[in-house]
């Protein structure tokens, strides 16, 4: 399989001091939807900030569609980021906050239109399009922000808890879009998360990251056949299977309950 | 819908005071107190009747717009000047560490000195011609405007910095349309800040070393002792310096703060 991101031994400190990735090697194809699980602060953030440009690297290579991402450069391959939290502009409308990144991708403006539609429809929020940020509920915003991430065309969409913030049935709901969103555009999908149900049920690979400063543990097929439905045995069997195997390691005594 | 929320808002959101019977009672009271003085001063401060009388007498007569728009160009000049000049280098200093360490100690002492110093320093290093008053004016008002926009752009939202950077935005979209309207706010409070002081130093380099303006004008009745023509010119200004203000600022706020009161 070839590799559409691929990280090799890559190393982040902050302050040249405080390690937050020791050492990650990542390989993502084209239109794959992977899931980087991790116990809270151990680094998994700090991936996709390098993968959008907005940390350096200490060491180690990162490449999307074999461009080099660890520096600074015009040529970096457009990234959709979807936050924690929505990260809107509250001064424009729903269409103005997806406007002004179409316009910075350089995306022609007779398509932009069409490019709004779609993504506030299929995330069903076309009849806000029009509306302010402030007018939206959290998992409202939350859709745009993962719209605006969609109209640009992104070479790969990476995600930082997108739905940590929001209730289980928002969130809950969300994922099944989401799923829907990814199969119709085809895009690769790094997706960041520490809730290891979220991650079976989302993705065709999780890579499990140590305690922080993070290496990888292990990486986990999930061969759980689309549409996957949350009460799937298979699903909980399989999530259980996961909690077990990364109890000691993320610092949870023996593995039979936390301590 | 609470009483709260059907409140009138002022610009920064919070409810704001509004009486018609407690801006009469403040008005009466004032006239009151204002005859007492008369009174108990013998005539120097005068009648209320006395100065309704110079203000018609004053809007009557044409020279006064002529004087009025001497002024008022030089509140433009110097009001514009140091608008561009202090947003230009609080954008600046919040942006960038080493203009803020090389500028804040400039700031901090230009601050402390007192108005008139400015005026009395380029009077007597430039001579009494217009371009030392303007100047004098600048220097007064750059450093209000650098304070208020430098905390602003310093305490501005780190996030959408990080968006802007992720979505490539590029400088002149991130400075217009995330960081620029992001502090819009602190911008009218500077802008309103330096044309409030704009006027006010403005009347009084005219007092102090200009032929024409209305400045100069209140300063002649001054030395005629003419106190009624004083307080009317001085009058009428204040009320179209607040119309101006509460027209242009109330204008630029309905445009860049709309979004927040949907």
């Amino acid at each position: 399989m070839t590799s559409f991101i691929e990280v090799r031994d890559l190393k982040v400190s902050y302050d040249g001091r405080r390690e937050a990735l020791a050492s990650v090697d990542l390989h993502v194809a084209d239109r794959e939807f992977v899931a980087i699980l991790g116990p809270s602060g151990c680094g998994k953030s700090t991936m996709l900030q390098v993968l959008s440009g907005l940390l350096q690297p200490v060491s180690g290579s990162a490449t999307i569609d074999g461009t080099d991402v660890t520096k600074p450069a015009d040529d970096r391959p457009r990234v959709g980021y979807v936050f924690q939290d929505h990260r809107l502009l509250p001064w424009r409308t729903v269409e103005e906050n997806i406007e002004l990144v179409l316009a910075a991708a350089d995306i022609p403006r007779t398509e932009w239109d069409a490019r709004i539609d779609r993504y506030l429809n299929m995330l069903h929020i076309g009849d806000y399009r029009k509306a302010w940020p402030m007018q939206l509920s959290g998992g409202q915003r939350q859709r745009v922000s993962i719209a605006r991430a969609l109209a640009i065309d992104p070479a790969v969409v990476l995600m930082d808890e997108p739905f940590s913030t929001l209730d289980e049935v928002t969130a809950r709901t969300m994922r099944q879009q989401l799923v829907e969103l990814w199969q119709a555009s085809g895009h690769a999908i790094v997706f960041v998360t520490h809730s290891i149900r979220e991650a079976v049920f989302l993705a065709d690979r999780i890579v499990i990251l140590t305690k922080g400063p993070a290496t990888v543990l292990s990486e986990v097929r999930i061969p759980i056949a689309r549409p996957r439905v949350y009460e799937d045995p298979a699903l909980t069997e399989l999530e259980a299977s996961i909690v077990a195997s990364v109890m000691r390691e993320w610092g949870f005594g023996n593995g039979t309950e936390p301590q | 819908m609470t009483a709260l929320a059907l409140a009138p808002r002022s610009w920064a959101g919070m409810p704001r005071a509004r009486s018609p019977l407690a801006l009469l009672v403040a008005v009466v009271l004032l006239a009151i107190a204002w005859q007492i003085g008369t009174i108990v001063s013998d005539g120097w401060v005068p009648s209320l009747d006395r100065i309704g009388a110079a203000v018609v007498a004053n809007l009557t007569d044409p020279a006064i717009y002529g004087q009025m728009a001497i002024t008022a160009r030089r509140i433009l000049i110097g009001f514009v000047a140091a608008t561009a000049i202090g947003v230009a280098l609080g954008f600046l200093m919040g942006l960038d560490r080493r203009v803020e360490a090389f500028f804040r100690p400039v700031v901090t002492m230009l601050l402390a000195i007192p108005d008139p110093v400015y005026i009395i320093v380029a009077i007597l290093v430039l001579g009494t011609d217009e371009s030392s008053g303007l100047i004098a004016l600048i220097l007064a008002l750059v450093p209000f405007v650098v304070v208020i926009v430098h905390g602003a752009v310093r305490a501005r939202e780190r996030q959408l910095d990080e968006m802007s950077r992720v979505y490539k935005l590029g400088r002149w979209a991130y400075l217009t349309e995330v960081l620029g309207r992001q502090i819009a706010p602190a911008l009218i409070v500077a802008a309103r800040t330096c044309f409030a002081f704009s006027w006010k130093i403005v009347v009084l380099i005219e007092a102090l070393s200009q032929p024409e303006g209305i400045g100069s004008q209140i300063y002649y009745s001054f030395r005629l002792l003419r106190s009624a023509d004083m307080i009317a010119l001085a009058l009428i200004f204040i009320v179209l310096m607040r119309i101006v203000e509460s027209v242009a600022f109330g204008f630029a706020e309905r445009r860049l703060m709309g979004w927040s009161r949907r």
